[in-house]
């Protein structure tokens, strides 16, 4: 796992190789100033950190199913003697891991 | 009768940029309720998304002062919660496909811009694509800072914003 200062230098450098970069306000296309360059940077770099440490838990979220279908998995597991609901979270966590 | 949205300022963007400012010179601070409406945005990365801060006297807000919550659709799996509390930006879209039929539309009411001593809320909906799936996107944030506003800006997160039209509507008390 990257610190967010590892991040914020490969922000830096991701930032310096996409200049120039421009805004619109009002209508007028602007080339960054030096302080945007720099929320740019630090925007990327939270953006980055956000994903790497939270970024699991949508990817969970969408892979576990419904909760319909995990009852319906639970059903056929207590009807059949399996373990498909079981392992089918245990597989989602396994692909999605927690940050350290 | 007359209509109730009053158009106070339109941007279209055609070339790329990293972010689009509405309001600040061209503010005006008489209604209640804003609507922000964009259409027909594209972006530079695909499956990049949007975020969202307000201006005071026309400078964004970029301290950790932003609180969202909302309800990603998605047409081919389970449905998603996206909160976040104290950042420095709003987290506004869904993930936008950078294909051209794939574009991402949306409107964002605005409440309390400009009422100094209470907080700036917003609601909003939005629709996309991202590489296969149908995304769709309702909720709302909060700008928890007791100031008025006088915009607002689209940034994209790590992405340009290469196309798109953006209309901000007074709504006519």
């Amino acid at each position: 796992m990257a610190t967010l200062e590892e991040l914020t230098t490969e922000a830096t450098a991701e930032i310096e190789a996409a200049k120039p970069l421009y805004k619109q306000v009002n209508n007028e296309r602007l080339e960054f100033s030096s302080a945007d360059y720099d929320q740019a940077i630090t925007d990327l770099a939270n953006s980055n950190w956000n994903d790497q440490q939270f970024g699991y838990i949508q990817a969970r979220q969408e892979a576990y199913g419904s909760v319909q279908d995990q009852l319906d998995m639970q059903y056929w597991d207590n009807v059949n003697g399996t373990t498909t609901w079981k392992d089918h979270i245990a597989q989602v966590k396994s692909d999605n891991p927690k940050p350290e | 009768m007359a209509g109730s949205l009053v158009k106070i300022s339109e941007e279209t963007v055609t070339s790329a940029v990293a972010s689009v400012t509405l309001g600040g010179s061209d503010w005006d601070s008489s209604y209640d309720v804003y609507i922000l409406q964009i259409s027909g945005l594209d972006v530079d990365t695909s499956n990049a998304d949007l975020k969202l801060r307000f201006t005071e006297s026309g400078t964004p807000n970029t301290t950790a002062n932003y609180d969202s919550a909302s309800k990603v659709l998605i047409s081919t799996a389970t449905f998603v919660n996206n909160t976040e509390t104290n950042q420095t930006s709003a987290d506004f879209s869904t993930n936008i496909g950078s294909l051209v039929d794939k574009r991402f539309n949306s409107t964002t009411y605005i409440f309390n811009a400009n009422n100094s001593s209470e907080f700036t809320f917003y609601t909003s909906e939005n629709t996309s694509m991202d590489s296969s799936r149908l995304l769709g996107k309702q909720g709302g944030g909060v700008f928890t800072v007791t100031s008025a506003v006088d915009g607002v800006q689209i940034i994209g997160d790590s992405t340009n914003i290469t196309l798109g039209n953006f209309v901000l509507y007074g709504l006519k008390k």
